[in-house]
């Protein structure tokens, strides 16, 4: 029984064959979306069925591990192509396929007449398979396996209309950038190989409480190149510049890859070895302080982006500091209530800015909007409940997670990042509102050629659903004043209760007050709704755009990171390469050298080639003295 | 005694099986008088059968008709490297262009099967004048089918060399086996080891010298350098199905040999002391790899540059059989399987090749890669494959036989590991330039795009996804090798 669940993968690898083998052939659009589309579908069906099979089993039976096959077996290397299935991964396995499935759905519409059509649902099916492996992989191999997949899908996707030069740059840029974060990655697999003897996750995470204390300098090395493996994939300080670039690519991959799931998986990653970062609470803080630190800088950049995927793009960055936040205060499933509601509301948001792009034609800059409220109804009114989400208006979804976020980290992490963090939502809310106000209301700035359309209903039914989804996703996880059960929590408990004990025995947790909790939550709505007036009536008169000037032009030059990235490592490793390791190292010694050996070994060659002259009689004489030589040598030597 | 005889021959099934195919294939040759499928698919049929009651003979471990044979897992492994090589050559006698031209017509199925039927005696002999029967089978067949295109002179002119310097190769051989048989009074590989290791090793000149002489047969199969001579005239002159053949069917019953011989006979710290056949081992395995990559580098057919690989490649598994020790012998098993598919994936290609351009000369295939970019990449993951890449399975066998040559700890045998290792480097250099051929040389004027049908297109597929998937997914073979070498009772 527990076998079936392998169809989760088999039907997007079916996909990814068969789009990418006879996709060209295969002539109808339609055959090539609703086949793509079901092949996600179908896994999301069997997760569900799965997520009531493990509600019917007692919390602590809630795992399943699928061992498939011995993968490598090499010595003390052994590696097992095994999946753990747990609350945990079922919850990511649910978000990826079930918001998966709708991207693929409203790609259809999307992409409808691109010539490399098959190729695109080819490629997303091969997301879906690898984000898969990364989420239910047992053991770190096969966990990178996916990681690497999902970083290729990524570089492919984004540049994916290959003919423009920027969108190779930025493919370019995304993978270069995410090798830095692997880079640790790797080191901090091959150091738990090293001292633990395997690579499997439960055997590492059982064997750090028995044989380690907390802070211990293999734990902080190991937990901290993890980290940097995860702020490459989820974009954070100092790696988050590859994904305002990764906008380049079509927009529904914006949605899939780079806002629901894939830029999640570094917070995943960390909330799988959740243990590890209990037992380095050094490390716990830098990711906090990173967390904080990414979520308030993309958010100022944010407020002065202009180009509608950039400033989303931003606003994924700052949602995933968020996220990391509650990672750094040890509120494991938080972040994972909060990855959960970011993938519905910002797939929501890209799918709808894909809308207005689409209906705008392929105009991205929100300064040449404005008054689209009317020309496509369903489009505003569902981007209007994503941003009011993201806003954290209740009852929306993102009121919730991040209300749970800023109340926990007063808790644990004291006031000064609370006020940090309201800082930000009411960032937050301004960007966003100043995104919606020049987007569909005040005066129509764009030329006059452009005829604002709705779009077709395999955009707008995703649209709806995701709007549904923002709207109710936040009840799975709500917060002890309310007295009605949290689901997410006490599903997610047994996942993390290990952690939760090793937890007791470091620091003492603050018992939240009810009464303080209710403060802060209204305190939190009243400075969304403030930020979002404030930024309505800035905005919604506006008519000219005046160049920016002081901090404003830093901030909309994104703080000018790109630029000093460029002249204090990239320059510097041109100059040293080029300069130095190329025209000296490299043609001079490496080459000499080189070329030297090949025109000894070709020397040789030739020499002895000679021997084969095609008479057998030379053959024989050789052989048989070659025999003697061997004979005399080995007795008389 | 003839319950004797016939308790062996319930245990000579999968034999018995092809010598009543080959018989029947006569018939039918013999009725049909022309060129036909239908002899091929009885073949066919045979080997499949006979692959039934192979498999069957897997677990067992005993020797039939008075210790001449053996039947065991080591045995079993090389029958059905035999029984899959021989089907893939058969198809690719059948898509050849080259076979098509000779004047018989269906005579090289059954000359084919008893070339197999000789291989598998070779693997499970143990008796010395098994070994030499079987070994001279393997050979008379081989001439025969070297010669096959009677109307074209390197084909017969390769067969002639052939029978040349088999011939004095197995007379030499023949000569040791004499010296081996006079100084142990036995011709049973278990009872000469059991002699060597009882008495008190003296007159060693005798021994060593028999033992190097019959090397010399052994490595005449094998092509290892010296005894190579014949490799690169002969695999040129052959037609490519047949020297694929020759490379890969013909030179695993050399290994099998020659692995039994040693590793029953001769596997004892002190006799391996006194008759040193570890530093011929060494110094023949050195020898092939060196003069056959140099020499390699220099090739400009294509069929001439796989003959100095397949010295080469003789070389880096003879370095498994070096260590003598179960690792060793273990990454002989692995690096054989990985052999059957590339060096057969290899072959193919080049057999399509001249379907095609009527030549294997390389300077005839610049652009080739986008004339038919199919035969490009599938044989850039053969080249790959060969060079020892990481995914493909030519790097796990590779990994294996370097790996177990540097856990023995032992200096000298690292050292191997990186003369072997530098080899593969060199090695690289012709392989790629194949493919520098394909895809950076571009032709002088625009040729046309070439097409290959379906039957072509599967065919290499079924050599190229194993090529690949085995790369990646290795455990079946670590295993199947695990289980083949067992009965060595090797530490």
């Amino acid at each position: 029984m527990d076998k079936f669940f392998i169809f989760v993968l088999i039907f997007p690898l079916l996909g990814f064959i068969i789009n990418l083998l006879f996709g060209k052939r295969i002539k109808s659009e339609k055959f090539i979306g609703i086949f793509s589309s079901a092949v996600v579908l179908i896994p999301f069906l069997i997760a569900v069925y799965f997520l009531i099979y493990l509600f019917s089993l007692e919390p602590q039976s809630r795992f399943i591990t699928l061992n498939l096959l011995s993968w490598i077996a090499a010595g003390f290397f052994n590696i097992q192509f095994s999946f753990l299935i747990d609350p945990l991964s079922l919850c990511m396995v649910l978000v990826v396929t079930g918001v998966g499935f709708l991207i693929h759905w409203y790609s259809i519409g999307y992409m409808h007449n691109d010539s490399m059509f098959s190729r695109f649902f080819a490629y997303m099916n091969l997301f879906i398979l690898s984000m898969l492996i990364l989420v239910l992989a047992d053991n770190f191999l096969l966990l990178f396996l996916g990681w690497e997949g999902v970083g290729l899908c990524s570089y492919l996707l984004i540049g994916f209309w290959y003919e423009k030069k920027f969108t190779g740059d930025a493919a370019k840029k995304a993978f270069i950038v995410n090798r830095i974060g692997d880079f640790g990655f790797m080191i901090a697999m091959f150091l738990i190989f090293l001292n633990f003897g395997t690579l499997n996750i439960s055997q590492f995470l059982a064997a750090i409480p028995v044989s380690f204390e907390f802070n211990s300098g293999l734990l902080v090395a190991v937990s901290l190149l993890l980290f940097l493996g995860a702020t490459g994939k989820s974009a954070q300080i100092p790696l988050f510049v590859w994904l305002p670039d990764a906008m380049a690519g079509p927009t529904p991959v914006s949605a899939l890859i780079h806002a629901a799931t894939m830029v999640t998986a570094g917070v995943y990653l960390i909330a799988r070895c959740s243990l590890l970062y209990v037992y380095s609470p050094i490390t716990t803080n830098i990711v906090l302080i990173i967390g904080i630190f990414t979520a308030l800088i993309a958010a100022v950049i944010a407020a002065k982006q202009n180009d509608i995927k950039k400033i989303l793009a931003y606003s994924t960055i700052s949602q995933l500091g968020f996220m990391f936040v509650a990672l750094g205060t040890f509120t494991y499933w938080l972040a994972i209530f909060h990855l959960i509601t970011h993938a519905f509301f910002k797939a929501l948001l890209f799918l709808g800015s894909g809308s207005v792009i689409h209906a705008m034609s392929d105009e991205q800059d929100i300064r040449n909007m404005g008054a689209l409220k009317d020309k496509m109804k369903i489009t505003y009114y569902t981007f209007l409940i994503g941003a009011l989400a993201i806003s954290g208006i209740p009852p929306l979804a993102g009121f919730w997670s991040k209300d749970e976020i800023l109340f926990k980290t007063f808790l644990n992490s004291g006031l000064i990042f609370y006020i940090v963090l309201l800082g930000i939502a009411f960032l937050t809310a301004f960007y966003m509102f100043r995104l919606v106000t020049l987007t569909f209301y005040g005066e129509p700035r764009y030329a006059a050629n452009i005829h604002p359309h709705e779009s077709p209903k395999s955009m707008t039914i995703p649209l709806l659903i995701l709007c549904g989804l923002s709207v109710i996703g936040g009840f799975i996880g709500l917060p002890h004043i309310t007295h009605l059960p949290n689901f997410l929590e006490r599903f997610l408990s047994v996942v993390f209760d290990k952690t939760e004990t090793a937890l007791m025995m470091y620091s003492q947790v603050n018992k939240p007050e009810v009464s303080l909790e209710i403060i802060l939550l209204i305190l939190s709505v009243v400075v969304a709704l403030i930020s979002i007036t404030y930024s309505y009536k800035k905005f919604s008169a506006v008519k000219k755009f005046k160049a920016s000037r002081g901090f404003a032009k830093i901030v909309e030059n994104k703080f000018y990171v790109d630029e000093i990235y460029d002249r204090i490592i990239v320059n510097p490793l041109y100059f040293i390469s080029d300069k130095l390791l190329w025209k000296i190292f490299d043609i001079k010694i490496i080459d000499g050298f080189i070329n030297g050996l090949a025109d000894f070994i070709k020397k040789s060659g030739e020499d002895w080639r000679r021997i084969q002259s095609g008479i057998v009689q030379d053959y024989a004489l050789i052989t048989v003295s070659g025999i003697i030589i061997i004979i005399i040598y080995l007795i008389f030597f | 005694m003839q319950n004797l005889i016939l308790y062996s021959l319930s245990n000579f099934i999968p034999e018995t099986i092809l010598v009543v195919t080959i018989i029947v294939c006569i018939i039918a040759d013999l009725i049909i008088r022309k060129k036909s499928f239908a002899v091929t698919f009885v073949a066919i049929v045979g080997l499949v059968l006979s692959f039934v009651f192979v498999v069957k003979q897997w677990g067992l471990s005993m020797s039939i008709f008075s210790g001449m044979l053996a039947i065991d897992n080591y045995a079993v492994f090389f029958k059905l490297l035999f029984i899959i090589s021989t089907l893939f050559i058969l198809l690719f006698v059948e898509t050849s262009k080259e076979m098509k031209t000779a004047s018989h017509k269906n005579e090289h199925v059954y000359l084919i099967l008893s070339l197999t039927t000789g291989a598998y005696l070779m693997a499970s002999s143990v008796n010395l004048i098994m070994m030499y029967i079987s070994l001279e089978m393997v050979s008379l067949t081989s001439y025969i089918l070297a010669g096959y295109l009677k109307k074209d002179k390197r084909s017969t002119e390769a067969a002639i060399k052939y029978i040349i310097y088999g011939a004095a190769s197995s007379g030499i051989m023949l000569y040791g086996m004499t010296l081996i048989y006079g100084y142990t009074a036995t011709m049973n590989i278990n009872e000469i080891f059991l002699y060597l290791s009882k008495n008190p090793i003296t007159d060693t000149p005798v021994l060593l010298a028999s033992v190097i002489m019959i090397s010399a047969g052994f490595g005449y199969k094998i092509s290892s350098v010296p005894f190579h001579f014949w490799t690169p005239d002969v695999y040129e002159g052959a037609p490519i199905p047949i020297t694929a053949f020759l490379a890969v069917t013909s030179s695993a019953a050399g290994f099998s040999v020659l692995v039994r011989f040693f590793l029953v006979g001769f596997a004892n710290t002190e006799i391996i002391t006194a008759v040193k056949w570890q530093e011929v081992i060494i110094v023949f395995s050195i020898a092939s790899m060196i003069i056959g990559n140099f020499v390699a580098v220099w090739q400009t057919s294509l069929k001439r540059l796989l003959a100095y690989s397949s010295i080469a490649q003789s070389g880096y598994i003879l370095l498994g059989l070096a260590v003598v020790n179960s690792a060793g012998l273990f990454a002989v098993i692995l690096y054989l399987s990985a052999y059957l598919f590339m060096n057969l994936g290899a072959f193919y290609v080049t057999i399509l090749i001249h379907n095609k351009l009527g030549t294997d000369n390389m300077d005839e295939m610049d652009g080739l890669g986008y004339r038919s970019p199919f035969i490009g990449v599938t044989m850039a993951v053969f080249m790959f494959s060969l060079a020892g890449i990481p995914a493909t399975v030519g790097f796990i066998g590779k990994f294996y036989i370097f790996s177990a040559l540097i856990n023995t700890n032992s200096p000298n045998l690292t050292w191997l590991a990186v003369v072997g290792l530098l080899n593969s480097v060199v090695s690289l250099f012709f392989y790629v330039k194949v493919l520098k051929h394909m895809f950076l040389n571009k032709p002088e004027k625009p040729l046309p795009e070439l097409d290959y049908g379906y039957a072509n297109i599967l065919i290499t597929l079924l050599l190229a996804v194993p090529t690949i998937l085995f790369g990646l997914y290795f455990t079946p073979l670590l295993r199947l090798a695990e289980n083949s070498i067992k009965i060595f009772g090797l530490n």
